[in-house]
């Protein structure tokens, strides 16, 4: 008997190391293969420019801008009215059956293909609010179809908040929205932070709920704030728009090193940020 | 200006949770500057009395209370009454230690925060209280280290702490040393001595050494009901009802 359990746990184990070793592998190798296709078409000068069939470049300068355009905005939006919403849903509205089928809602939501974002952003903020193929609508758009997931990963982080908290605090004389403000909030940002680089990801990597409502702009900001106004495509749109093409594969390649980096970059930042904020407590 | 000499008072207070009848017209009075004891078996309603004295109970769902609860000539429940300010002055100790995640001085100073004390008092609040509660030798030199890195007996000590630090009429106390070893709890049973010398104490516990070494008068709680109330020396030498004595000797419960 406990023979055979040791050699069920060594097998179990074993599938565990097989397993980890193989998503190791495929990660390592996919992340190779992107850079090696990729970082020789990477030049300064790519980095720097706009595509133009004038001066001869081919350059991804306002990609970049419009991707750090509509993330910004995007969880500027989200961020506040995600973690509020997730806040009332599980500290003020109880459990009766309007909240479950907003939580029903919400996990649908998360879970429909972003094409069909992109067709109700284009019918509901380009055509409906007239406000066209613009930063603005797509970050509007991506908005709505990131806030399930922040909501519910906010939800996730206040419910392991212990209980006890919540009663030593109100024994002391705390008001509710005094605990929110000075115990919940505080333990739930590594939540808050998971929910954000969530986004980030999921933004960074849209393509569909994007062409219809942000567009396929590629000139540089005329403005600041002007810019929020005009059409523009982010990286992985435009390196969508060059892969369909199919002269070639490098400067895809090339976009999409950048956009490896730029998502290895953020999930190191996040931990680092997390874990900086877990040391203080 | 008292109407008695009761700090505390609950007259005929019923308290249902759903259908589940949990206290049935509980009369008790706690005095001043007393260790007030409430014991009984397990699911008798001790936790739920202790909390219809600071209202904690109002945050549960579907719970009805009936009666009257008097702080001093107060009646707690009257609309009128500002429950904050009365848990600020009814302070409660939990049966787990619930440290804030947060460091030993702030847990400290969430109460004064809260209630809009200047910060300039706080070190001398966090001395004070930590003196209190006979903690201040451990931890002076690591008041900004995180107050879960506390041991159990140290985590309750703390929580005693910080309700003192508002400075409380009343402690509420549920079973306070349940979690803990014995030489924590001969630590806190040794505070109480102190505490009782400012403040009210109102103590749940399930051991009947403890009620008898610290307290003044005992209620014996059965089924929602309170059975007998007298001080300790009685109810442990010549308890009245011949439950209180099957109780007390352990011959149920
Ligand atoms: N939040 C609640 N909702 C519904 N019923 C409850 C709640 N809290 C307690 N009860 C019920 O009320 C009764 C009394 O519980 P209470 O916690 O007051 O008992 P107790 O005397 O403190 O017991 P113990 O010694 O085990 O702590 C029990 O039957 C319990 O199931
Ligand atoms: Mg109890």
């Amino acid at each position: 008997m406990n023979k055979k359990f040791r050699l069920f746990d060594f097998f179990l184990k074993s599938l565990i190391w097989i397993s980890g070793i193989f998503i190791f592998t495929v990660l390592i190798s996919i992340i190779f293969f992107v850079f090696y296709k990729g970082l020789p078409s990477i030049s300064w000068n790519f980095l720097i420019t706009a595509p133009s069939e004038l001066d001869g470049t081919i350059g991804i300068l306002p990609m970049i801008i419009n991707t750090v355009y509509i993330i910004v905005i995007t969880l500027v939006i989200s961020t506040p009215i995600g973690i509020f919403s997730a806040i009332y849903l599980n500290e003020y509205a109880g459990k009766n059956k309007l909240v479950k089928i907003i939580e029903f809602t919400t996990e649908t939501l998360a879970g429909i293909p972003s094409i069909i974002y992109g067709l109700f952003g284009f019918a509901f903020f380009v055509v409906g609010l007239k406000l066209g193929y613009s930063i603005l609508s797509g970050a509007l758009t991506l908005t709505i179809m990131i806030l399930p997931t922040i909501i519910r990963t906010v939800q996730e982080a206040l419910k392991t908040v212990p209980n006890m908290y919540r009663e030593g605090a109100l024994g002391l004389g705390a008001t509710k929205l005094h605990i929110i403000r000075t115990i919940l909030v505080p333990s739930s940002i590594p939540g808050i932070l998971t929910a954000i680089i969530l986004s980030i990801g999921r933004i960074v990597g849209e393509s569909a709920a994007l062409i219809f409502t942000a567009g396929l702009g590629y000139s540089l900001p005329s403005g600041f704030f002007e810019h929020v106004k005009s059409t523009g495509a982010t990286l992985t749109v435009q390196l969508y728009q060059y892969a369909i093409r199919g002269e070639s594969l490098e400067i895809p390649f090339a976009i999409a090193s950048i956009l490896v980096i730029i998502v290895l970059i953020v999930n190191i930042a996040t931990k680092v940020i997390a874990k900086s904020f877990n040391k203080e407590r | 200006m008292k109407m008695n000499n009761f700090k505390m008072q609950s007259k005929n207070l019923h308290l249902h949770y759903g259908e589940n009848h949990v206290l049935k017209g509980i009369n008790l009075g706690v005095r001043p500057n007393e260790i007030t004891a409430l014991i009984g078996p397990s699911g008798c309603g001790k936790s739920t009395f202790l909390k219809t004295l600071n209202r904690m109970n109002d945050l549960i769902d579907n719970v009805k209370i009936e009666g009257e609860v008097y702080f001093d000539d107060i009646n707690i429940y009257d609309s009128k009454v500002d429950v904050y300010l009365l848990r600020k002055r009814v302070g409660m100790v939990f049966q787990k230690p619930n440290p804030f995640p947060m460091s030993i001085y702030d847990n400290i100073c969430y109460g004064p925060k809260l209630h809009g004390v200047v910060k300039s008092k706080f070190d001398e609040i966090v001395e004070k209280s930590l003196k209190g509660a006979a903690l201040w030798e451990e931890t002076k030199d690591r008041l900004k280290k995180s107050a879960l890195s506390l041991s159990g007996g140290q985590q309750q000590r703390l929580c005693i702490a910080r309700a003192l630090a508002i400075n409380p009429e009343v402690l509420l106390m549920d079973e306070p040393t349940s979690a803990l070893d014995p030489i924590s709890t001969i630590k806190i049973e040794d505070l109480m001595s102190d505490l009782r010398k400012k403040y009210t104490v109102v103590i749940v516990t399930h051991n009947m050494q403890q009620a008898a070494r610290i307290s003044d008068r005992t209620a014996f709680f059965l089924m929602g009901d309170m059975v007998e109330f007298d001080e300790t020396e009685k109810i442990f030498s010549m308890p009245k009802d011949k439950k209180t004595e099957d109780y007390i000797t352990g011959r149920f419960g």
